[in-house]
């Protein structure tokens, strides 16, 4: 299993993609924004257990949630950036 | 007492909304500020109650944003709209809470349709005023004094069809009369969380079509770097820590109306007030009713408005009387002057009610001839 964050500038987007993934049986936690991840200040993302990241980001797009960035937890433990 | 002042507030509330209230008061920190599990609690409430909200008047939960009172927004929705100068058309039967902010911002209003309980009339003349394309149309759902349900289907689907935004005011509606964002199509429909809705007074929900122009600026939770305030809903239109308890209290009310039922509310409430209307008529009193009447009923009692509701309030009846903060539909139904007295039913309406009153009346009457 992989790890994902990824990241809204509203937590009402992030509840509501909380409530939607959740609903689809997909794992996910709602946190506060790592700082260094944030973009204009302070936000929330869902941390998301998942094989295919497609799935869930398909389900919030065509939801019309809208989301800011999606990252990745590599092997070594760093986060990086997807662009989907 | 027998409380007929539901126009005003619902005084009497199911038990769960002041058990929410209490609970939120104990458990909630703010929402959106922070990532422990108090805050995060907080963040569920009020997500739970705009998710209840949206499911009950057809929208997305962002689209609800909080506010402490009907009025404050509608002082968003109309200064969305609304520019100094602007010419905007509203219904004969409006409360303060739109003419006043249309005033202050030096707009001008051209008021469509007077007759009371006449559809036929509100849209015929709604129709022509919007001829002289105003900027906006403003419209109660419901008369606040008459209980008279305005078109309001209709009268959107005018405003649809010509391209001119509209808001409504839902004060005397929500909770008792099905209202859908989606169907109507409104920029804005603003209504009281303390009303119909059944939560504490300081609540307040502002349905939004679009975006709007936020009445306050300040903090948010969200895009702190930015000095501008965010561009998206909620946020954009919340600033400041919303009122978590008094949101607690209101998502119990939606939870209650929801299992109720808003269509066996408004007949509970319908049936009431006509049957109090046609037995005060009978006890010769001039009574304002007619077709297309919810749960509110005026009426003009022997001598002066107030004196007689005081003394009505003395045998136990609390109604409001004067002119309800609705000067405008005063004029229209020709009662400015002498303002009436409202008996307004809410949620638990029965017969009950009404007899106490009507014997209330009769005992007045009574006394006084």
């Amino acid at each position: 299993m992989k790890f994902y964050y990824v990241t809204f500038r509203s937590v009402t987007h992030g509840q509501r993609g909380e409530k939607l993934l959740t609903n689809e049986n997909i794992r996910c936690h709602l946190l506060r924004t790592p700082k260094w991840m944030e973009v204009k200040g302070c936000g929330y993302s869902l941390r998301i257990w998942t094989e295919d990241i497609n799935l869930p980001v398909a389900l919030l797009r065509g939801n019309h949630v809208p989301m800011q960035r999606v990252y990745i937890q590599t092997p070594e433990g760093t986060l990086e950036e997807m662009n989907l | 007492m027998t409380y007929l002042d539901f126009g005003a507030t619902s005084l009497r509330k199911p038990r769960q909304v002041g058990e929410a209230v209490r609970w939120a008061m104990e458990h909630c920190a703010n929402p959106g500020r922070g990532g422990y599990g108090a805050a995060m609690e907080a963040a569920r409430v009020v997500f739970d109650c705009r998710e209840r909200a949206g499911k009950l008047f057809d929208c997305e939960p962002e689209q609800v944003v909080f506010t402490a009172n009907c009025t404050h927004g509608l002082n968003i929705a109309i200064r969305s709209l609304v520019q100094p100068g602007d010419r905007v058309v509203i219904s004969g039967f409006e409360h303060n809470a739109v003419t006043r902010p249309l005033h202050a911002l030096g707009a001008e209003w051209m008021v469509a349709g007077r007759k009371l309980f006449d559809w036929e009339d509100t849209l015929s003349r709604f129709e022509d005023a919007l001829k002289q394309r105003p900027k906006a149309a403003v419209f109660t759902h419901v008369s606040n004094v008459f209980g008279y349900i305005l078109p309001v289907e209709q009268m959107a689907a005018l405003c649809r069809d010509r391209g001119i935004p509209f808001i409504v005011d839902a004060a005397q509606s929500a909770g008792s009369i099905p209202v859908s964002l989606k169907k109507l199509g409104a920029e804005f429909i603003a209504m009281p969380g303390h009303k119909g809705l059944l939560g504490p007074q300081g609540t307040g929900l502002l349905l939004c079509g679009r975006e709007g122009t936020p009445l306050l600026a300040g903090g948010t939770g969200s895009d702190s770097r930015l000095q501008d305030m965010p561009e998206y809903l909620p946020e954009r239109l919340e600033a400041g820590t919303v009122n978590v308890p008094g949101i607690a209290g209101l998502s119990a009310g939606l939870d209650f109306i929801k299992r109720a039922g808003i269509e066996n509310i408004g007949l509970r409430e319908h049936r009431e007030a006509a049957r109090c209307a046609g037995d005060l008529r009978k006890l010769g009193c001039k009574v304002f009713s007619g077709p297309h009447q919810a749960g509110t009923v005026s009426f003009l009692p022997e001598g002066d408005c107030e004196e007689a509701s005081e003394a009505l309030g003395r045998r136990g009846i609390a109604l409001r009387a004067g002119l309800h903060c609705a000067p405008l539909a005063h004029e229209s139904a020709g009662t400015l002057e002498t303002g009436t007295v409202r008996v307004s039913f809410g949620w638990n309406a029965n017969a009950q009610q009404t007899r106490k009153l009507l014997t209330a009346v009769s005992k007045q009457m009574g006394q006084k001839s």
